[in-house]
């Protein structure tokens, strides 16, 4: 059963982020940052949503409400218009608020890890609507328009003037989440999770404290929704509840989906996708009287959301390595191995 | 389980459905855990004493201004009685289906847009006027016929929409209930901005027959609104005895009822499933539609009231257990009533915070189910 | 085998993404079939974005504003409409010899990190030189500073009404050509406290930034002249049942004034009906939203009575008005007509009417845009470009104009729509209120601005009466 566990090669790893690597040098400011750094932290959020999902039989809404701490927390140590503007140093910001988020994540597990399958996706659901009327209502922290202009680390410069810093930043970011996700993955850790995911009864007659076990992962995911939460922060210059709202959260469920709930990498599938779809759906949309249009991107989105989860749960990489199946015989996707009804399936 | 045969026929559900294998056997599990009999823990202890804190600061609160207390009870409780009619036909579809209809509050939303539209056109009594497209229907007038009749009629056709979308998206994967609850978001999604382009962003309501009173006086010089204090909460009550008349008393419930415990033996009694299966969703869009028409005259229908709903629908079923039709009447009043308090009673001295009476709710959530996980009345799947 | 598989789904998308990155510069038309008539002419061409809501709360405005906009290129550039859809964009405007195009209709949905994603997309893809818009008020909180890291463009806001887009961002190259949502509330503490002798009033609002920036001006003249307000009643954000908010309305209080906007409107006055027999609109007073015609025709007949206050009148009789509506129902018809004294559409249209004088200043030259800024902040409006009002700027750009004052009166004109009766003129209603509002003071909140007698408004005692139509 450790079927999921990511096949990505290395040069292929390498050929992309080279490959990603010189996305400044080809396309305009505009693309590097409104459609390249955007997907790589939406993709972040995201792959914190497939790593519970694939792994840890998990599907979990509550990652944007822990972005949000985090982003909300960094955005108020640090000098800003709104907000406690405490004004940390944004390094010493960046870490508290990873730490406050991760702190909130550890609470949110504690409750959740109990629930599982859909119980688990309302509860969390519920976590991630608390985080953003809590923002909303509690306006000495959101600043009663959002909290504007936060000191950002030098390191990524002027993302307003020059995005390329910022993107780097969050490349490198990106690869070390995907490598480190995939690293727990195959380490005792995640394996033991994937067995939990599949045989939570046997695991539980083994000695595993799955509670405990499901606590860690949910912990764990909660600390990569943080990191993109700080990103979100360093790329839009602002946070506002309304960055974290219901739609958001609707959003990045989304883009796990779209992407692929089983593979890591559909995370940055997915992300990309909803950024290109996002940007220039508005362009190619026909107007057809009030039911399409260029106003209409939701309808658009909603569509292609729903295209996917009929056609392929797995998303557009599940999609992929479907359409790959067919000619050679692959080992397609991981979840076909265990296709055969679970024995709890039968229990029930 | 029904759907368990159909699976094997999808290998593209991939990791999807792994997660809902996952969550059958951690629900036997849990069950386990869940029907222990109870301790005396820390945390009940503790949830315990703040229950009786709160009673004791609601009766301080009461006895210094009975009237306003009298008001706010019954604001809680009219509005416990709007998401009950909701949260019920949502309950019902999970218990027997284990569909999580996401796409519910949207189905609300149509229900009440749809009962606009028609006394809009039908019914409106021309006031004169030049007709033109900003003609408005404020100063119109409307007899019974004109809130009733759009009402039937909006609330039968949620329901037909409801049953196609289950034959149409839901039937065919019926077990993966993860992938039900994505399709159903997809479509709320979808409905969301359909609704938006077809009836604006701004708040619309449905007109109450012009000849019932706006108010009725109570003892004590209370007034409250007729139509919430009356029509919602006798139609939230009449539903409740159907409904529990429907469960306990026929052949249908017991279906359903046997469907909650065991889908796998209801099918294999021969019993059409798939019909049983249709009328619940039938019923279930039914009772949302029903509640967007009740919720549009009672309090208005614009974007945002479908997720909304929702979510109401989602705390009521997660507060009182999922499937269970007394958990959701607890579980709306706890709701309702916990949103009427807190609204007005989160003062302590100088101290305002009313603001935040909303995370009470989700307080009385995190409560509720660090005690039980499935919900007061839940019973594993 | 794998990585090679994965390596191709990848380039894909990325392929995808270059195509559709790269593209944009072959096709100028934007979102929403912005006029694609001019050329790739570099200089002789003026780009402009058109940035407005089409989802959340505002979403019905999105054609009232973009008809505004649009008439204003129709009435000084030479402009037509593409179609009686004004999102379809217009066709042949041209300003001192130089065509304007419309890169694209952006619409955002009343959040700021949406309105910012829109207007990059606007400026930095399509290249738009000058952006008019947003829509509301954090959305321009948000503009304006984007607008500060970005000098070499030009941006004139829409309707956004938050006070501190001009007060404390102070932007070079942001401009709004309306009064903020504080100003609009100028005049009615004079009129609640000499005329209808309120001492003490209670306020009641949404619990958001321009409910507050509203309740603000009212506050800020009540106070000054010796009101009291005993009680400030806040409804969380996104309530929909006022009941509970009802019901601590204190009975000691002449009056109220009502934060409350757009879509809680409704439920408010039901609700009050409901709970006090009557919405007794003699006591009340309301914001900007209550006498727009879109909520009008949701409510009206519910508010007659009411008193409230914008920068526009219904009902004015003057020929510029006039001719102001009859251009738009030429254009679009009478529905969106029927909606010109709309501030929605009403704030786009000056917004339009002082780009095209900026422009005619520099001669349709934007090769340096600190001239066209120049231009801009010296631009007045009067006439037909500002028909219900003379509109000149501050030194943060911020609009000094007339106020009025209007009473919501039963339906006059048949259409079973309540309509509104204006019955003051405030002059000359500045953005500080004659100093109060300070960018150092703290933004308007739940407790701010504090009720305090001080120095009034320059304004207060200088309202003249006015009375149209009868």
């Amino acid at each position: 059963m450790t079927a999921s566990v990511g096949r990505t090669s290395w040069p292929a790893l390498g050929v992309v982020v080279a490959a990603a690597a010189l996305a400044p040098l080809v396309f305009t400011d505009f693309f590097v940052s409104v459609i390249l750094t955007k997907s790589l932290w939406l993709g972040v959020a995201a792959a914190s949503l497939i790593f519970l999902s694939a792994y840890g039989g998990m599907v979990s809404l509550a990652q944007v409400g822990i972005y949000g701490v985090a982003g909300m927390t960094f955005a108020n140590l640090v000098v800003a218009d709104g907000g406690a503007a405490a004004a940390w140093s944004p390094w010493i910001a960046t870490i508290a608020a990873i730490v406050v988020a991760v702190a909130v994540g550890l609470f949110f597990g504690v409750i959740a890890a109990r629930s599982v399958g859909i119980y688990f996706l309302m509860i969390t659901l519920a976590f991630s609507v608390l985080v953003y009327y809590f923002f909303s209502q509690v306006t000495q922290l959101s600043g009663f328009g959002g909290v504007n202009n936060p000191d950002l680390p030098s390191l990524v410069g002027q993302p307003g003037q020059d995005p390329a810093p910022l993107y780097y930043t969050t490349l490198v970011v990106a690869v070390l989440v995907f490598l480190g996700l995939r690293y727990v993955s195959r380490a005792p850790f995640g394996l033991a999770l994937q067995g939990l995911r599949d045989e939570p009864a046997r695991m539980r007659a083994l000695g595993f404290n799955v509670t405990r076990h499901r606590i860690l992962a949910f912990t764990l995911a909660a600390f990569i929704a943080a990191v993109a939460g700080v990103l979100s922060v360093w790329y839009n210059g602002r946070i506002a509840p309304g960055s974290i709202n219901l739609a958001q959260t609707i959003d990045i469920l989304i883009i796990a989906v779209i992407g692929g709930l089983y593979r890591l990498e559909g995370a940055w599938v997915g992300a990309l996708t909803y950024a290109l779809l996002d940007n220039y759906s508005r362009e190619w949309t026909p107007t057809v009287g009030d039911v399409l249009g260029a106003e209409r991107f939701n309808t658009i989105l909603g569509v292609v959301f729903l295209i996917i989860v009929l056609l392929s749960p797995g998303g557009l990489v599940g999609l992929w390595e479907r359409v790959r199946g067919l000619g050679g015989r692959g080992p397609g996707p991981p979840g076909e191995v265990a296709r055969e009804p679970a024995p709890a399936e039968a229990a029930k | 389980m029904s759907g368990s045969s159909q699976t094997p026929l999808d290998p593209a559900a991939g990791g999807v459905t792994d997660a809902r294998g996952a969550t059958a056997a951690e629900e036997a599990v849990e069950a386990r855990a869940a029907g222990a009999p109870r301790r005396w823990t820390v945390t009940r202890v503790a949830l315990g004493l703040v229950a009786a804190v709160v009673v004791v600061w609601l009766v301080v609160k009461a006895s210094e201004d009975l009237r306003q207390f009298a008001v706010v009870s019954l604001n809680g409780i009219t509005l416990a009685a709007l998401f009950f009619v909701v949260a019920s036909g949502f309950t019902l579809i999970f218990g027997l289906m284990r569909v999580v209809n996401m796409a519910h509050g949207s189905l609300y939303l149509l229900g009440g847009y749809l009962a606009l539209e028609m006394q809009d056109s039908w019914f409106k009594e021309e006031v004169g006027g030049l007709g033109i497209s900003l003609a408005g229907e404020a100063g119109a007038e409307y007899d019974l016929v004109g809130w009733l009749v759009p009402l039937v009629l909006a609330t039968l056709i949620i329901g037909v929409l409801g049953v196609i979308m289950q034959q149409v998206f839901l039937r065919w994967n019926q077990g993966q209930d993860l992938r039900q609850a994505l399709i159903t978001i997809a479509l709320s999604v979808i409905f969301a901005d359909q609704m938006l382009a077809a009836f604006g962003g701004i708040s619309k309501d449905i007109k109450t027959p012009t000849d019932w009173p706006e108010s009725i006086a109570l003892p004590g010089d209370v007034r409250f609104g007729f139509f919430r204090g009356v029509i919602v909460l006798g139609a939230a009550v009449l539903i409740g005895l159907l409904l529990w008349w429907l469960i306990t008393r026929t052949r249908f419930g017991k279906i359903v009822r046997a469907g909650v415990d065991d889908r796998e033996m209801v099918s294999a009694l021969g019993i059409n499933v798939q019909l049983v299966f249709a009328a619940a969703f039938f019923l279930g869009a039914v009772l949302a539609g029903l509640g967007g028409v009740l919720g549009g005259t009672m309090i208005s229908l614009a974007p945002g009231e479908d997720t909304s709903f929702l979510l109401n629908s989602l705390i009521v079923v997660i507060i009182g257990g999922m499937g269970s039709l007394a958990g959701a009447a607890i579980g709306a009043l706890a709701l309702g009533l916990v949103d009427a308090y807190g609204d007005v009673y989160l003062v302590f001295g100088d101290t305002d915070l009313t603001n935040y009476s909303i995370l009470l709710t989700f307080a009385l959530l995190v409560a509720v189910l660090a005690v039980r996980p499935l919900g007061l009345f839940g019973r594993p799947a | 085998m794998k990585g090679i598989r994965l390596l191709a789904l990848i380039g894909a998308v990325l392929a995808l993404g270059l195509v559709a990155g790269c593209g944009d510069d072959d096709d100028g038309g934007g979102g929403g079939g912005g006029g694609d008539q001019a050329a790739e002419g570099g200089g002789d061409t003026i780009k402009v974005g058109f940035l407005s809501d089409c989802e959340g709360a505002f979403g019905s405005f999105f054609e009232p504003t973009a008809s505004g906009f649009n008439q204003a290129l129709i009435d000084k550039a030479g402009a037509k409409p593409a179609s009686k859809k004004p999102s379809e964009g217009v066709t042949g405007a041209t300003v001192a010899g130089k065509q304007i195009q419309i890169v694209g209709y952006g619409c955002s949905d009343g959040t700021a990190d949406k309105a910012i994603e829109e207007t990059r997309r606007l400026v930095e893809q399509e290249g738009a030189d000058i952006l008019v818009g947003p829509l509301s008020g954090d959305e321009g909180i948000a503009v304006a500073n984007y607008a500060k890291d970005h000098p070499d463009k030009t941006f004139i806001n829409g309707i956004a009404g938050a006070q501190d887009a001009t007060l404390k961002v102070q932007a070079p190259n942001f401009f709004r050509y309306h009064p903020d949502g504080a100003q609009w509330s100028a005049g009615l503490g004079d009129y609640a406290y000499n005329e209808l002798g309120w001492k003490r009033a209670a306020i009641i609002g949404d619990d958001y930034s321009f409910p507050y920036t509203s309740l603000a001006g009212f506050v800020a003249e009540y106070c000054a002249i010796g009101g009291k307000i005993t009680k400030r009643i806040w409804a969380p954000l996104g309530e929909k049942d006022y009941s509970s908010y009802i019901s601590q309305i204190p009975d000691d209080v002449d009056g109220l004034y009502v934060g409350i906007g757009g879509s809680g409107l409704i439920n408010f006055v039901k609700q009050y009906k409901q709970q006090r027999g009557e919405v007794d609109t003699d006591r009340m007073m309301g914001n900007v939203f209550w006498d727009d015609p879109l909520v009008l025709k949701e409510v009206g007949n519910d508010l007659v009575g009411g008193t409230t206050s914008a920068m526009t009148a219904a009902d004015s009789d003057d020929p510029d008005v006039t001719a102001y509506i009859d251009r738009l129902r030429k254009s679009y018809g009478k529905e969106l007509a029927g909606l010109g004294p709309s501030v929605f559409t009403y704030g786009y249209y000056t917004a339009g009417q002082a780009l095209i004088k900026g422009l005619e200043a520099v001669n349709g030259d934007i090769s340096d845009q600190k001239k066209l800024q120049a231009a801009l902040a010296k631009v007045r409006l009067s006439g037909d470009e500002a028909p219900y009002g003379d509109v000149r700027l501050d030194e943060n750009h911020q609009a000094i104009s007339d106020v009025f004052l209007k009473r919501i009166v039963k339906d006059k004109t048949g259409d079973g729509v309540a309509d509104v009766a204006t019955f003051r003129r405030i002059p000359e209603v500045n953005q500080t209120f004659g100093g109060f509002f300070t960018a150092e003071a703290p933004p308007p909140d739940r407790n701010n601005p504090t009720c305090e007698k001080r120095q009034p408004p320059p304004w207060v005692g200088k309202a003249e009466e006015v009375s149209f139509g009868t």
